[in-house]
């Protein structure tokens, strides 16, 4: 369980504010909002990436910033991050891109057959062939390659949390269905917790068990799907439809002029 | 009627704007400073720790040493042609003619071999370590590090730095060798002074302590071009903008820092 608690982040501006939140076990929970609003930021803090300026994440117990190193190194064990742009390491090649997802402690304790094969086995798990890509570096990856090599990392250490910054973001039609589709099995197939950062309202609301959405920092709504597309905030009814969307566009330009 | 806030009468002030100016300068000197410490005691603990891979420091000794012999072979050669013809030029004839020997070897192996290395080893390894650890940066390539338990300083800073100390010395010795056999060649062309003349007057002149000097100068300039380099390259903000701006400060920032430190080496180690 993931339970955000009065989160403040400011950098010159207020990006989050007052956020409280709880994802919980084994459930797929999307965040949406417009660009800008957070989503991202609120996603780091869950790790310590990015600290809050007040506030704490607990992760399964686990005080995020109060309980030292330790329990953010423990934190990070848990959770598998899937980057928005991938973030592979442009100097290392497939297989030691995948292989950096693997805890150091227990990578030590393995032989390099053994790290092969749990390397294969998590690009097999991605629908991606291993003998073709192992030995290529990003640079020769395509968008939709570079992220599920991004997620083969993400999974290989076997963590019981992922979460996904907009994994859909710039890929095709095809690949974005294809990508959900995964998101969707692995969650299911791991059994982890998910929390799914995305722009793709639809793809979420089909997905997840339950969905928020952050406006200007804070917490607009947060609920089930069904309870989303029934809301009657004029916000939340412009992620859901395109009609209310261009209305809250053409609200926002008549004011403006 | 005045309709300005009270913040901007109080900053339209120029004495106020000085001292606001100065203190944010102040504030991001005592920042950087503060943050090269921190790293630099990241980068012992992670040392003593025994979590630098040997095959990354070798491999960034090969890129900062290897790899920069050409343009440093050049640039120590220029400097004890160059210093060989000015000094020979103001040579006059009260002073007998195998000086110029001390004089050449002394100002390339004090001054211009461990100086000129390190200038050209800003622009060529400073500016790329900090573009490269940049890009990782607004690229979330370090935030992966961070998310997979992996720490950049163990990974990144550590062999960089390591390998700088290591390597700057060695070059800043070719530096000065080349310098000096340069200079031997262009004091026979130019001033007609013979090989045997000018290592005479190298000799007469020679402290032993004149080579340590040299070499701890390498040291602590091969500490200081990475140190603040990947410094600079972790604090970059912003994308591809940010980058290019960082790496132009990280320059400007080594550089003065060399000269700085160039001039506080002689009361210290020669006086």
């Amino acid at each position: 369980m993931i339970e955000y608690r009065n989160i403040h982040k400011a950098f010159d501006l207020p990006v989050l504010s007052g956020i409280d939140m709880c994802v919980e076990t084994g459930e797929m929970f999307a965040l949406f909002g417009s660009s800008g609003t957070g989503k991202s930021v609120l996603l780091k803090t869950t790790i310590g990436l990015v600290a809050p300026d007040i506030g704490d994440v607990e992760v399964d117990g686990i005080s995020v910033y109060r309980g030292g190193r330790e329990a953010v190194q423990t934190v990070r064990k848990k959770v598998g991050y899937v980057f928005q742009h991938s973030a592979l390491f442009d100097s290392l090649n497939v297989f030691d891109n995948v292989t950096m997802g693997v805890p150091e402690d227990v990578l030590a304790c393995m032989s390099r057959k053994e790290s092969a094969a749990k390397v294969w086995a998590a690009l097999e798990l991605v629908n991606l062939e291993p003998r073709e890509i192992l030995s290529k570096i990003p640079s020769e990856l395509s968008g939709g390659m570079k992220k599920r090599v991004g997620i083969a990392r993400a999974i290989i250490g076997r963590p019981e949390i992922l979460l996904w910054d907009e994994p859909t973001t710039g890929l095709d039609p095809i690949n974005t269905a294809a990508v959900e589709r995964l998101i969707q099995r692995l969650s299911n197939e791991l059994q982890v917790t998910s929390l799914l950062v995305t722009h793709d309202v639809e793809g979420g609301l089909v997905m997840c068990d339950r969905v928020a959405m952050l406006d200007s920092g804070t917490l607009r709504f947060c609920g089930t799907p069904d309870e989303f597309r029934a809301c009657p905030d004029p916000v939340v009814q412009a992620f859901v439809n395109r009609a209310a969307a261009e209305a809250a566009l053409d609200m926002a330009s008549e004011s403006y002029d | 009627m005045n309709n300005q806030s009270p913040g901007s009468l109080l900053f339209s002030n120029p004495i106020t704007e000085w001292f606001a100016g100065a203190g944010r300068t102040t504030r991001t000197t005592l920042e950087h400073a503060g943050g090269l410490g921190l790293l630099f005691w990241q980068i012992v603990l992670a040392m003593a720790r025994l979590k630098v891979s040997l095959r990354s420091i070798l491999n960034q000794m090969y890129i900062m040493g290897i790899q920069s012999l050409p343009i440093v072979l050049v640039t120590g050669s220029l400097a004890g042609i160059v210093t060989s013809q000015q000094g020979g030029y103001q040579m006059t004839s009260a002073m007998p003619s195998y000086v110029l020997g001390s004089l050449v070897v002394e100002t390339v192996v004090l001054e211009m071999g461990p100086v000129l290395t390190a200038l050209v080893l800003v622009g060529r390894i400073g500016a790329r370590i900090t573009a490269e650890l940049g890009t990782m940066v607004v690229s979330e390539q370090i935030d992966a590090f961070r998310s997979l338990g992996r720490d950049p300083v163990e990974i990144l800073a550590a062999p960089r730095v390591i390998a700088g100390v290591l390597v700057l010395p060695l070059l800043v010795g070719i530096a000065d060798v080349i310098g000096i056999f340069a200079g031997v060649a262009a004091a026979n062309i130019t001033a007609d002074l013979s090989s045997e003349a000018f290592f005479y007057g190298a000799r007469l002149f020679w402290h032993s302590w004149d080579l340590v000097y040299s070499l701890t100068k390498a040291v602590i300039f091969g500490l200081t071009i990475p140190l603040i380099s990947v410094h600079m390259g972790l604090k970059t903000k912003g994308g591809a903008e940010g980058v290019g701006i960082t790496t132009t400060q990280a320059v400007m920032f080594m550089t003065l820092t060399i000269l700085i430190l160039d001039a506080m080496f002689p009361p210290l180690m020669l006086n």
